[in-house]
């Protein structure tokens, strides 16, 4: 039981980062304002979560600019694919 | 427990509303399928049925069937935007999205080709491969955007090819099945969609 707690990672604690973790791993990459209205979230809460899973490198982000407006990109890293499919296993270890 | 099982459902969830497109109601097959058949028993009892009780010649005759299956098709078209929007209004998603865009641009290729196709038959004046021409290039047209939306439009589209063979084998008879493929098939996909997935919300 311990071992099946500890496989399951905090990083995806948050409802909104399991929401980002989720639209990525079934996209290439998808934008700001697409996960915005996908996951009902704010702009202030979805960047800070963002935020957080880019800094533990699970996923990567591009800026580019369409006409004017910026847009930012987001896309998973091999790595965060790896943490989030080992976070799935451990879900359902639990449920087990 | 209860938080893991949740967490689950919530990650189903966003995989397949990031992916797919779930505004598709099955009240919109029901109307297009009833459409359809209204069309085909116009064609059928005002013109092909006894071509002798009206005096067009064949070319105005070729008109009418294109005026009549060009409303089915529009009006079909209005009955999946209505419902799709109504749908989508209810769950407060927006009814354009990069999912819609995608499932428009992969459903546009074979079906405008087909129908670009089944235009120039008809023209010809080879109107008995027109039934079976559109059944085959909406089928493929579906098959291809089944993975854009409800696993179910997939055995809609094989149904609708495997109607568009048998139309070109039985080509006298191409009436039939595209009535049974346009209107009855999708009535009866329509129900069974609508009763799945639109009915217990």
């Amino acid at each position: 039981m311990k071992n099946i707690i500890a496989n399951l990672n905090k990083a995806f604690e948050s409802r909104i980062r399991l929401g980002i973790m989720s639209v990525l791993m079934v996209n290439d990459t998808v934008d700001f304002n697409t996960l915005k209205e996908l996951l009902d979230a704010t702009d202030g809460n979805l960047a800070s979560h963002l935020k957080a899973l880019e800094s533990l490198d699970y996923i990567i982000s591009t800026k580019q600019f369409i006409g004017r407006k910026p847009n930012t990109q987001y896309a998973i890293t091999a790595l965060g694919k790896e943490r989030f499919v080992e976070h799935l296993n451990a879900l359902e270890e639990f449920l087990k | 427990m209860e938080k893991q099982l949740e967490d689950l459902k919530a990650i189903r969830e966003m995989m397949e509303k990031s992916t797919k497109f779930l505004s598709l109601s099955g009240m919109s097959g029901i109307l297009a399928g009833a459409t359809a058949i209204c069309g085909a028993a116009f064609a059928y009892f005002y013109l092909l049925r006894d071509p002798s009780a009206t005096d067009y010649n064949r070319f105005q005759e070729t008109m009418i069937m294109l005026a009549d299956a060009m409303l089915v098709l529009i009006l079909s078209l209005s009955y999946a935007f209505y419902f799709s929007w109504k749908k989508a209004r209810k769950s407060k998603q927006k009814i354009f999205n990069n999912v819609t865009y995608k499932l428009l641009y992969h459903l546009a290729i074979p079906l405008l080709s087909g129908g670009i196709f089944s235009l120039i038959f008809l023209l010809r004046g080879d109107v008995e491969m027109v039934a079976s021409a559109t059944l085959l290039f909406y089928g493929l047209a579906l098959v291809n955007v089944s993975k854009f939306t409800y696993n179910e439009i997939h055995y809609l589209g094989i149904t609708e090819i495997i109607l568009g063979l048998l139309a070109a084998i039985f080509m006298h008879n191409g009436i039939i099945f595209w009535t049974i493929g346009f209107g009855l098939c999708h009535i009866i996909y329509g129900f069974a969609m609508y009763r799945k997935y639109d009915l217990k919300k």
